[in-house]
């Protein structure tokens, strides 16, 4: 059960940003993947290196640095793709590119960073952080990583909604989902919100993955990866455009993965190991049952709704 | 200019011309750094690829390695690296004091722990001409080595392969290390003598887990206790939900001890996820060889709860050895760390390939294969007497006990017993 909460946390962090920026730059992006690892190595790097144990600074840090890996991916690849007319599927496979050359390019970073301080940061431990309690409430013990996930989860959901229904920002952000010729029409500076947006997106998903580390027993290069899967089905559950049917996406996955297998496990002798299928089954049922991109019916949702309604 | 989205729709044929020059320019250029490269690799490493003469000086020996330096045994590979330099080094300097003008190289190739990486890596080594291998590590990627090496007379010698089923008599295949015939008999004493009645035992799903698992079930079934048996699938990228279904069936089945069959990446994760568990920090947990020396055990999370359930594990190891004690003392001095599980093996795999070659007279996959095991009998290393079985399988081999203990900085491997003459004595009380 407490498992359950948790991953909700953590997929909840995962996959906000990824809808938010599919919507806004209707970019599908495999380095999402990418920068959850990266969020967990900065901490990895700056607890092996530098002896930090405080998730906050951690966490800022990783916020940093990924936010800007995401803007200059826009800046050097994704915008000069979209400039010469690529169609989005040639700019996905091009995001496909930069999610294999990231893993590689960390592979390389944690073998440099193994030469100098000869601590293998291929798999690293779990990170015991000194800033987070860890609240024993009767009788069941939340760990760590169950505190701070459950504090960043509820920070983010509220920042997010806030931002894009109160601040003009955010107004504007939700303008260019919506539609972008008249968005650039009425005066909104396109360029700037859309590094903005990948600037968020990346950012919080390295929070998500500065996270992880105080979670997961060994954190390796490919992290990200065998959770992309999860987090793509559960954008989808959400179409990629409705924030809060991503949120209920995060939940419906996160209890099937947990409760839904171990009671399969206990009544049906369903062995353990068929975790990823019940989540490859609802991906599947999900892009079967609604078309193009899943529950939410792809963009402009809102208006196709009232299209229907006529 | 009208934007359409945002792209612009360039002018035709005036835009196009330049476009495709640089084009074709981005092609060639690299194309033709490929082709000088090639040429001068193949130029380089031409000439009976793994024997060089060059007259009146040394003859150059290369010994082909396949560690898993990423993966699930990354912690251990990064150690082995170290012990591959050493190795070669102290090879290079017995064969010149007995006058032989020759020297050994490593060619060392990474296989990520995985089972493919590690028959491409056996492939292109053979295609640099070299003819002895040493590695891979798991059992399932020595199996899947096998039919390439027995096909093209490649030796292949592992140091940690450990599973029974590829203990094949006439094979290229060697392995410096006993199988875990041997070691489920010492794990399952060491349970059972801890006062184990209802383990569970949770293993990995592969060539090495599954074989432990069964030799584990046979042992345990000759002391009258039934086992229960859950495996996992390797190769996640976190184990939380396996651990939770292992909570459950321990809790269930009112089992007293879990034991555990793992490598590094799943097994740090395992631990991490059971400390917080609070049925299974109530049992005793029992551990194989796997993580030994991966420092992703020694975090303090995992480290409190070693102390907790008075975690012990088994490893080969020879008893009483003084090469041993010099060997960890040589480790310590020149790389500061504690040499982890089979570096031992490994370094006496590396010794014995470089006899042999010698032995053999030429480099041949052939003779090699005969004089391994002639050269195996008379020698004696850090891992005690190297000499192989019928199936080329270590023949003596002894296990040793260790725990994860708080020192001042911070938690270390420790060995604290060996298994003698059917059961486990310890030379320590670890855990007060």
């Amino acid at each position: 059960m407490i498992n359950f909460l948790q991953y909700m946390f953590f997929y909840i962090i995962f996959s906000l940003p990824l809808t938010l920026s599919y919507r806004t730059t209707k970019v599908i992006n495999f380095v999402h993947a990418n920068f959850i690892t990266y969020g967990a190595y900065v901490a990895v790097f700056l607890h092996g290196m530098f002896g930090n144990t405080s998730i906050l600074l951690a966490a800022i840090i990783a916020f940093l640095i990924v936010g800007s890996m995401a803007v200059l991916d826009n800046l050097l690849v994704f915008t000069p793709l979209q400039k010469r007319g690529s169609s989005p599927a040639m700019i996905m496979i091009s995001s496909m590119g930069l999610w294999i050359a990231y893993r590689y390019i960390l592979y390389m970073l944690t073998d440099i960073a193994h030469f100098y301080i000869s601590k293998n940061f291929v798999s690293y431990g779990r990170i015991t952080y000194a800033d987070v309690p860890s609240i024993t409430l009767g009788g069941v013990t939340l760990s760590q990583s169950f505190i701070a996930g459950m504090i960043a989860a509820t920070i983010v959901i509220l920042a997010i909604y806030l931002f894009l229904e109160k601040t003009r920002i955010g107004r504007a952000m939700r303008a260019i989902s919506d539609n972008e010729v008249l968005a650039g029409i009425s005066g909104i500076p396109k360029d700037i919100l859309i590094n903005l947006t990948w600037f968020i997106c990346g950012g919080i998903v390295a929070i998500g993955g500065v996270l992880w580390t105080s979670f997961s027993g060994a954190i390796t290069p490919e992290a990200g990866d065998s959770m992309i899967l999860q987090v793509f089905t559960i954008g989808f559950i959400g179409g990629l455009v409705s924030l809060w049917r991503t949120g209920v996406g995060a939940i419906i996955i996160s209890a099937m993965e947990n409760i839904g297998i171990a009671f399969l496990n206990a009544f049906l002798g369903v062995p353990v190991s068929f975790r990823p299928f019940l989540t490859f089954a609802t991906l599947i049922t999900t892009l079967v049952l609604f078309p193009p991109l899943g529950a939410g019916g792809g963009l402009p949702y809102r208006f196709r709704k009232r299209r229907l309604l006529k | 200019m009208a934007h359409v989205g945002s792209s612009t729709v360039p002018l035709p044929s005036i835009r196009k011309r330049p476009f495709s020059i640089k084009l074709i320019v981005m092609i060639l250029i690299p194309l033709i750094i490929g082709v000088a490269l090639g040429y001068g690799i193949a130029f380089a490493t031409m000439g009976g690829g793994g024997v060089t003469t060059i007259p009146s000086e040394k003859t150059v020996y290369k010994i082909g390695f396949t560690l898993p330096l990423t993966g699930e045994l990354s912690s251990i590979g990064k150690i082995w690296e170290k012990v591959v330099s050493l190795a070669m080094e102290d090879l290079n300097n017995e064969v010149a004091s007995y006058g032989f003008n020759v020297e050994f190289n490593a060619v060392v190739l990474d296989d990520a722990t995985s089972d493919e990486k590690a028959l491409q890596n056996v492939q292109s080594l053979s295609q640099q001409g070299i003819r002895v291998i040493i590695g891979p590590a798991a059992s399932s990627q020595v199996k899947v080595v096998k039919t390439y090496a027995d096909n093209n007379k490649i030796v292949v010698i592992s140091p940690s392969s450990t599973s029974p089923t590829l203990a094949i008599p006439n094979d290229f295949i060697f392995r410096t290390v006993g199988s875990d015939a041997g070691q489920a008999r010492a794990l399952s004493t060491l349970a059972y003598q801890e006062g184990a009645r209802k383990p569970v035992v949770f293993f990995r799903n592969d060539e090495y887990g599954n074989a432990f698992a069964e030799f584990l079930e046979q042992n345990f079934r000759e002391k009258g206790v039934t086992i229960s048996k859950l495996s996992y699938q390797t190769g996640l990228s976190d184990y939380a939900s396996e651990v939770a279904t292992l909570a459950s069936k321990v809790q269930s089945e009112g089992a007293d001890s879990v034991i555990l069959i793992a490598f590094d990446t799943d097994g740090a994760n395992i631990l991490s996820h059971a400390a917080e568990s609070e049925i299974l920090s109530k049992v005793r947990w029992f551990i194989s060889e796997g993580p030994h020396g991966a420092s992703e055990l020694l975090a303090p999370a995992v480290g409190k709860f070693a102390s907790k359930v008075k975690l012990y594990g088994t490893r080969p190891l020879f008893i009483a050895n003084p090469l041993y004690e010099d060997f960890k003392t040589r480790m310590k001095e020149k790389f500061g760390i504690e040499p982890a599980v089979f570096c031992d093996n490994l370094y006496d795999a590396i010794k014995l390939a470089g006899w042999a070659i010698l032995r053999a007279g030429s480099y041949d996959g052939e003779a090699i294969k005969n004089t391994l095991p002639e050269v195996a009998k008379t020698h004696y290393g850090p891992s005690g007497w190297a000499m192989f079985d019928a199936a080329g399988d270590k023949a003596q081999q002894d296990y040793g006990v260790w725990a994860i203990v708080s020192t001042t900085e911070g938690y270390q491997f420790k060995d604290v017993g060996v298994f003698e003459r059917g059961s486990v004595v310890f030379t320590e009380q670890s855990y007060p």
